[in-house]
């Protein structure tokens, strides 16, 4: 267990307003975060800052060797699938490949092992036979597997997932999930999500995003402790008891 | 045909047709570019604006093709540059920039004193004036465009894709940009010669569309819109000979008409497919 990277006193703004004030995380290797808070929070403001896409206009973001691996490319990201041209044309296996890019050198081609290590990608996400279709002929929850891929093919030490249920069928959500808790056992997962309900089951621990950043040690969550961290977030229960998600349980 | 090979055998003609040639060539690389990442109404500016110096190398005496350039890159880095850092939205600015470059353009040339005898060649171009020069820069450009296309081909497609991703990935987003666009700039500018400014984007896009009918490959709508393009440049020449009417239109109508060939039998192909499916 070591830590991957670190979150010191951190404001971002956007344009001339205070997104996030004072935000302090740490990501250790096998944690699993669900990040919760209410639209315009800066949950995806707190996503590009680790990885990379944006400066905090204060605080200091420290990023570990974890894994053994060099911190250039230990955070594989899965990006909200809303903001593709579906249009572009390429094939869903070199957008896998895409992963490994900047990981080799300008020169070098794709390896028959790198190729291969796509293919077993996708069969574990059961689209390998889409491999040679172009993206944009594929449905919502199948290019978001793609990209999922693409995020994992580095083998990175945390995985970052930007709300990864929209446009995903109710039947390859709790696939994505069991994936996710396999996955937690080689890397950190931070999973943003407004849908608190379904992936409370699977989280370990709870950062409630509204300015600032609350984080709660556990998985069990109320709305009472929604508010009390000012994030005004209504539970939409799927256990028995209302108002309330509990850990994991037998239905 | 005997009077093709015949008309090859002029010394006009068969620099027309490798001008063509490389027309194609470089057009069916940055074409491809452009047309994949939606930015054919910047091609359109740049091409515009470029004429501004034109205008401009007209009233000082140097060589028009020179002024050309310097505007058009000048426009394509600047229209990046607007767009990405400033509140501006990018079809507003190319809108300015395309109209203002025009501007200056005519100003320049009003200004020149005597008759702009060249002037159409540069609206409309023409394939049968290109000197050797011209030509000569033509090849050097293309090299340049292949090798580059060839050597950086994964990281081109991968920021084109998704710049985002690339950018958290620390690959150089913004310098393959900038090179990317002043490329595309510099075919713009030398093909202005060949094809003329109202109708180069048709060299840019019409083969990369008839192309992307037939695949969704990057690289291989590069290459087919090459052939498409020397196809359609060596029949439109043939038939503007032929028929004695302006080459850089009987181009572009060639194109069209090889663009509706091939959606035509794409759209016959499948639902052929779909019937015996059905069936």
């Amino acid at each position: 267990m070591g830590k991957i990277i670190e979150l010191i006193d951190i404001s971002a703004t956007y344009g001339e307003e205070i997104v996030l004030k004072d935000v302090n995380l740490t990501i250790n290797s096998n944690d699993f975060i669900g990040i919760i808070g209410p639209n315009g929070g800066g949950k995806t403001t707190l996503v590009k800052l680790m990885v990379g896409l944006l400066k905090p206009v204060k605080g200091q973001i420290i990023k570990y060797k974890a894994n053994g691996r060099d911190t250039k490319n230990q955070i594989g990201y899965l990006p909200q699938i809303s903001r593709f041209d579906t249009r572009f044309p390429i094939s869903v296996i070199d957008v896998v490949l895409s992963g490994l890019v900047s990981d080799k050198a300008v020169f070098k081609r794709y390896t028959q092992a790198d190729k291969d290590k796509a293919v077993e990608l996708l069969t574990r996400m059961g689209i390998s036979d889409l491999y040679s279709r172009p993206i944009g002929e594929l449905s919502g929850g199948q290019m978001q597997r793609v990209f999922l891929c693409r995020a994992i093919i580095t083998s990175p030490s945390l995985l970052i997932l930007d709300e990864p249920n929209t446009f995903v069928d109710s039947k390859f959500e709790a696939d994505l999930y069991d994936i996710l808790l396999e996955l937690n056992k080689t890397m950190a997962i931070i999973v943003v999500t407004h849908d608190i309900g379904t992936i409370s089951y699977y989280v370990k621990t709870i950062a409630c995003v509204n300015k600032y950043l609350n984080y709660h040690p556990s998985n069990i969550i109320t709305e009472k402790q929604l508010a009390a961290y000012g994030c005004p977030i209504q539970i939409i229960t799927h256990g028995d008891i209302p108002h309330t998600v509990l850990k994991k349980h037998n239905h | 045909m005997a009077e093709l090979f015949e008309l090859i055998s002029y010394s006009f003609f068969s620099k027309a047709l490798l001008a063509a040639l490389l027309a194609s060539i470089s057009c069916g690389i940055a074409g491809t570019y452009i047309v994949a990442r939606r930015k054919v109404f910047i091609a359109g500016g740049i091409t515009h604006a470029s004429f501004g110096g034109i205008g401009m190398g007209y009233f000082f005496g140097i060589n028009p093709m020179l002024g050309g350039a310097a505007f058009g890159l000048l426009s394509a880095l600047g229209i990046e540059f607007i767009s990405k850092k400033t509140e501006i939205r990018e079809d507003s600015a190319i809108g300015i920039i395309w109209s203002f470059g025009m501007a200056l353009g005519i100003i320049f040339i009003f200004l020149t004193p005597g008759y702009a005898p060249n002037l159409m060649t540069y609206l409309f171009g023409n394939i049968l004036t290109v000197s050797d020069a011209d030509i000569n820069f033509m090849i050097i450009l293309c090299s340049l465009l292949i090798l580059f296309f060839i050597l950086f081909y994964r990281i081109i497609l991968f920021i084109s894709f998704d710049e985002e991703y690339a950018q958290s990935h620390k690959l150089p987003v913004n310098t393959f940009n900038y090179i990317l666009i002043a490329l595309v700039a510099l075919v713009i500018v030398l093909n202005i010669r060949v094809i003329g400014i109202i109708l180069v984007i048709s060299y840019l896009t019409i083969p990369q569309s008839a192309a992307n009918l037939l695949t969704r490959n990057f690289k291989h709508i590069i290459i087919y819109s090459v052939i498409f393009g020397i196809l359609g440049s060596i029949t439109g020449l043939y038939i503007s000979y032929v028929a004695d009417l302006p080459s850089g239109a009987i181009i572009i109508f060639v194109f069209v008409v090889l663009y509706l060939a091939i959606w035509l039998l794409k759209y016959f192909h499948q639902k052929h497919r779909l019937h015996r499916q059905l069936k």
